[in-house]
């Protein structure tokens, strides 16, 4: 029968609580050596992302955070037998061992961040024409006019992105002391200033909350998404068990 | 530890999120039919990213004052041709400026 697998957890023992995991079947854990892998049976393949399926492996891994530190697996990871899951558990094992160490005790918050990007950049664009740095002139070739244009946008855009920087840095102080380790994306959109990812040690998650609460009372023009505690799933060490799965 | 999900602006974040999700297709859409589009929208990319690395390295060199303005001629003609062939192509294989980006995984976007 297939499994479908949802995790890597710090334990070999059974699963007490009863767990409800995909198609509504229930969640146990399959042994190897100090660790463990969160399954359930699975009777039909499941290929495609929808929404409720999603749900469901999420529900699984928030339950099991509060009893282990879990290593959460993609979404869609199914195994064609027992056998396979224990290969890989063996085949990865120093890997998670590892990353399970390193996690432990830890969880993920997330804070996305939007700015007025629209109207930051045209007070930039305003600035620069009334600095009068690159003026075309009826004299230039098509090919300096080519590069004045070229270079007004250049500008433009670098200034608009050290200014996304000095913002960044002052959203990510408030939460930096508090944090193991963190991933800061920069400008996914010209409005998305930022989508952090923070590893908070349990015992912090408290002043962690804090920070948040002082960033929000300065955020002024900015909007904010904070969300958490969560599944380290960006801390996670990407191990390829692909080529082990059917 | 209960889950906390706190925002001032829930409207302008699922505004956001589709716009990314726009930006990337969810699956390949690749079959016979369509497979010189698909390797024509590639090779395009590919281009267009060698062809942005070069405009901004010409930029950097002009912000440094390092070329002469026969060289700034020079390069913006050549720049200019390159961006005029570009479009040509792009109309030609009917791909939009807004596809020519692929999802490296951890690494981003490409462009």
């Amino acid at each position: 029968m297939a499994m479908y697998v949802y995790g890597i957890i710090d334990s070999n023992d059974k699963i007490d609580a009863f767990v409800t995991g995909l198609d509504g079947v229930g969640v146990y854990n399959i042994p190897y050596r100090d660790i463990g892998a969160l399954a359930s049976d699975l009777d039909t393949p499941v290929r495609d992302t929808d929404e409720e399926r999603v749900l469901e492996h999420e529900t699984v891994l928030e339950k099991m955070i509060e009893c282990f530190t879990v290593l959460p697996m993609r979404f869609l990871t199914v195994f064609n037998e027992k056998n396979n899951v224990i290969s890989m558990l063996n085949e990865h094992y120093n890997d998670f061992r590892e990353d399970l160490d390193r996690l432990h005790d830890k969880t993920e918050f997330g804070i996305k961040v939007i700015w007025p990007g629209a109207v930051i950049r045209e007070k930039i664009a305003n600035a620069y024409s009334k600095a009068q740095v690159s003026v075309p002139s009826p004299d230039d070739s098509p090919g300096k006019s080519f590069v004045k244009k070229k270079f007004e946008t250049y500008k433009i855009n670098k200034e608009f992105e050290e200014e996304a920087d000095r913002r960044i840095a002052v959203i990510d102080n408030f939460f930096n002391r508090n944090v193991c380790e963190k991933k800061l994306e920069r400008l996914k959109t010209e409005n998305m200033l930022l989508n952090a990812s923070y590893l908070v040690d349990n015992e912090k998650q408290n002043d962690f909350k804090k920070a948040f609460e002082e960033m929000r009372a300065f955020a002024g023009d900015l909007k904010y998404l904070f969300s958490g505690p969560w599944p380290p799933y960006n801390f996670v060490t990407k191990t390829n068990t692909r080529h082990d799965r059917e | 530890m209960s889950k906390i999900v706190e925002t001032n602006a829930i409207d302008a974040f699922f505004e956001e999120t589709e716009k990314l999700q726009k930006a990337l297709p969810k699956k390949i859409d690749a079959n016979p039919q369509n497979v010189e589009a698909g390797l024509a929208k590639l090779v395009l990319t590919l281009i267009e990213l060698i062809r942005k690395l070069m405009e901004k390295q010409a930029m950097r060199r002009v912000e440094a004052g390092s070329l002469s303005e026969e060289e700034i001629e020079r390069i913006g003609e050549t720049l200019m041709k390159l961006e005029n062939k570009m479009k040509e192509l792009k109309g030609v294989f009917g791909v939009k400026d807004e596809e020519l980006n692929i999802n490296l995984g951890p690494l981003g976007d490409l462009m």
